[in-house]
């Protein structure tokens, strides 16, 4: 019987066996592959004895394509077909990544009606998810040949914000590399691992992780072995290459380089702000010059030109404290994670903000792949007397379109996961048999602001009146904060389900301007939530008013029947651009105008079904 | 093998026992006595144990079947954790567990009092500015509530404990009008902060 093997979890084939699990940071800007070997989990180098890997990939015709540092290199002579920072484009569509950077070099294949991103190259047309598994195929054969064998398991760190569709895609990739996924971790829970373990602190971290192309905040709280994620936001635009890009914007008007740069002059132009950038970290003062400007720049100045940034990362920091409902005291550790935290900036503003220095004893390029590699380490189950555990949560409320285009939240952001939640709901119209579900992730009020994930039908609802049916919609979020999502007729068990799969038409905003714009929108939100219910509710009226007019036509005098019909048109032109008071009024009217008509349908309709009983049912009937 | 003997407790070892823990009643899940008053601190450790053993992580290696299984227990004692930590929905689970339905509000379950009350303080907070100027004001709103709302628990436990149950759901209500008062103090409080 299959399920007595719960009792087994991470069999071993022998319990001498040491099987080969990793760990993979895919990184927008390197990635990196740890495993445990004898003393720790190190970093796997490659033939060159190198372990970062530059997150690159140049497609040539009829060849394999070349992953790494050529890559990078090759961009500045042929951008076009030389990817980089493919993770910033997974699970996003094409207008949303155009509209985020009009610059990208790519030439996207147009002819793909799911607005995917697909791009066109010298070796054919490539999706992210393919281009991800490309890397990873390269870091795949790193670990086996370091490993001499065939990968038993992997752990793949993610950023915490990621949204469903990018956690999805990521798993694809890894699939596509031939990778046996063991688990999606988050990269902030995992760089408290690596820490937490080495330690062996009880008490509240917070991880800060500012990569090349995105940044997370996560508070966690390590009690006896059990890492618990309290409170993570973050911002998915946000990153080191943020920095260079303003480094960038300053060298253009030092310059005074006026009009746009080539493909190829505006990486190179990156990258020279990049070393800059890397350069700064070590040194007070840098000489610069580009083109035939030369000059300085020196950490005031890019104090001064990179403030707002590093205000969004401290402003961050104080909104997850604020979700955890903790004050900076209570923070007894501050992790550091990716490449961009070693910007003294950074550094002297989060020592600031916390009131303590941050921990930084490990590398914080690699401090995530490193608790990727002890956390497969311990599901493949090669180290049991680690008895540790981690409890991440899920970054985005969940919910459900609901009439009127509303959003009811089912399972609210920072809920620990995994998550099984229900809510009932029922038909709209008298008789309705389908029901449309529309799933969607965010956190304003309206579906129109949130990212749409997946919609579905329920089909085979038995007919009923409007709002007797009940439908049960659960979802359900896995430990790698997946959804799924089921809905079920509850009295005749009708069920249809659907696992979520990345939608590509999305026009949405990116995430963390949809959480920006849900704080700034709250007011506006629930001004037009109340607009969107008093159209709902007047409809539904005007529905219901003409159904009985038909039905029983002949209980109105034409009298009543001609104020209603002046109220009902005044109510219409009020629905379509009333304000909700109006509406109000005006649907208040109406019940009066058509009050004695009720009354009448009311007393027919009683009567009818007292008909055929008799006066001692009835009675019985009442008594009990 | 002994470490792999300590991971897997009884109660995991085969199928009717997990389908009895999941229907559990929350209290005896944790090791609680089904009471308003619980140590938080006993609870979540209780909770942490338990996920040690439940969580799907512990079955990264096994069956879909068994992955499956560890994904609905573990949800289960995610969403018990979450029902008794919050007290107020510690107090609608109690109420459940005596058959009161607390989505069902009666007029009578509200006094014009009570509703006199929360129109003042609604109005107190509408009448804030919206700028950083209002913090402290919100601040002492927020410690008046706070104080109110711990005399309501106070009550609550009381009429639990005399199975008063129609005045506990009473009681139930207002600490639920407070709730969403301290929910909109604090959306007001973002708003100020600029969040």
């Amino acid at each position: 019987m299959a399920l007595l093997q719960i009792s087994e979890p991470g069999r071993k084939p022998a319990a001498a066996m040491h099987r080969r699990a990793v760990g993979i940071d895919l990184g927008t800007t390197n990635s990196l592959v740890t495993a445990s070997c004898g003393s720790g989990v190190e970093a796997l180098p490659d033939e060159d004895g190198g372990q970062l890997l530059p997150s690159a990939v140049q497609y040539r015709k009829n060849q394999t394509p070349v992953v790494g540092a050529l890559a990078k290199a090759a961009a500045i002579d042929d951008p076009e077909n030389s990817i980089l920072s493919v993770k910033r484009l997974l699970g996003k569509s094409r207008s949303e990544i155009l509209s985020q950077d009009p610059f990208i070099p790519y030439q996207f294949d147009d002819s793909r009606e799911d607005g995917a991103p697909a791009i066109v190259t010298a070796a054919g047309v490539k999706d992210p998810v393919q281009i991800s598994a490309d890397i990873l195929r390269v870091l795949r054969d790193r670990a086996e040949a370091c490993l001499a064998g065939e990968l038993e398991g992997v752990v793949i760190t993610v950023p915490a914000y990621f949204n469903d569709a990018q956690r999805q895609q990521t798993k694809d990739a890894a699939r596509l590399a031939g990778l046996p996924v063991l688990r999606l971790l988050n990269e902030p829970t995992a760089a408290a691992v690596a820490y937490g373990l080495d330690t062996s602190d009880q008490g509240n971290i917070v991880v800060f992780d500012l990569g090349g192309g995105t940044f997370d905040v996560s508070l966690l709280s390590l009690q006896r072995g059990v890492f618990e994620v309290l409170a993570t936001g973050g911002d998915t635009n946000l990153g080191g290459d943020d920095f260079d890009r303003v480094l960038c914007d300053w060298l253009m008007q030092v310059s005074s380089h006026s009009g746009t740069l080539s493909h190829s002059k505006r990486i190179e132009l990156l990258y020279l702000a990049n070393q800059i950038r890397h350069q700064l970290s070590d040194e007070e003062s840098v000489d610069v010059s580009y083109g035939a400007w030369t000059g300085k720049l020196d950490a005031e100045l890019f104090t001064e030109l990179t403030q707002d940034l590093v205000n969004r990362t401290i402003n961050t920091c104080r909104r997850v404290l604020r979700d955890a409902r903790l004050t900076v005291d209570a923070i007894d550790n501050i992790v550091l994670v990716g490449g961009a935290t070693r910007m003294p900036v950074i550094r002297n503003a989060v020592a600031e903000f916390f009131g303590k220095s941050p921990l930084v004893n490990i590398d914080p390029d690699k401090v995530v792949a490193i608790g990727a590699g002890i956390q497969a380490d311990v599901l493949i189950g090669n180290k049991s007397e680690d008895n540790f555990l981690l409890l991440d949560v899920n970054p985005l409320s969940l919910g459900i379109e609901t009439m009127g285009e509303l959003v009811e939240k089912i399972i609210p952001r920072n809920t620990t996961i995994p998550v099984a939640k229900a809510q009932e709901f029922t038909t709209f119209k008298d008789g309705q048999t389908v029901m449309s579900l529309h799933v969607v992730q965010g956190e304003r009020e309206l579906v129109s602001d949130c990212r749409s994930l997946a919609r579905f039908e329920l089909r085979g609802i038995p007919p009923m009146v409007a709002g007797a049916a009940k439908i049960r919609v659960t979802f359900q979020v896995d430990a790698d904060g997946l959804l799924s999502v089921t809905a079920q007729e509850l009295s005749t068990n009708t069920k249809s389900e659907i696992q979520i799969k990345p939608s590509y038409g999305l026009n949405a905003d990116a995430i963390e301007k949809m959480l920006e714009s849900s704080r700034d929108h709250a007011q506006a939100d629930m001004e037009s939530r109340a607009l969107k219910e008093a159209q709902l509710e007047a409809t539904q009226l005007i529905d219901a008013l003409a159904n009985a007019s038909k039905v029983d036509g002949e209980l109105l005098s034409a009298e009543e029947a001609s104020r209603m019909a002046d109220v009902v048109a005044r109510l219409q032109s009020a629905i379509s651009d009333g304000s909700s008071n109006q509406i109000h009024a005006l649907s208040e009217e109406l019940n009066q105008v058509s009050g004695d008509f009720a009354a009448r349908r009311m007393d027919l309709t009683i009567g009818e079904a007292l008909r055929g009983h008799s006066i001692d049912e009835i009675e019985r009937s009442t008594d009990e | 093998m002994t470490n792999k003997e300590h991971r897997c407790s009884p109660a995991f070892k085969k199928q009717p026992s997990h389908v009895q823990q999941i229907k559990q009643n929350y209290f005896q899940l944790f090791k609680q006595s089904e009471s308003f008053e619980l140590d938080v601190s006993t609870l979540a450790e209780n909770y942490r144990q338990l996920q040690l053993e439940a969580h799907p992580d512990r079955f990264a290696a096994a069956s879909e079947t068994e992955k499956m299984r560890a994904v609905q227990l573990s949800s289960y004692l995610n969403e018990a954790y979450d029902t008794l930590k919050s007290t107020l929905r510690r107090a609608a689970y109690l109420l459940s567990l005596h058959d009161v339905d607390v989505e069902q509000v009666e007029q009578s379950d509200l006094s014009m009092d009570l509703l006199l009350e929360q129109i003042q303080l609604r109005e107190a907070l509408d009448e804030l500015p919206k700028d950083s100027s209002a913090l402290p004001a919100l601040e002492n709103l927020k410690a008046d509530v706070t104080v109110k709302l711990a005399g309501m628990e106070r009550k609550f436990a009381d009429g639990l404990q005399r199975r008063e149950f129609g005045s506990a759901k009473k009681v139930f209500h207002e600490m639920q009008f407070l709730h969403k008062l301290l929910a909109e103090i604090d959306s007001s409080e973002e708003q100020c902060l600029g969040y």
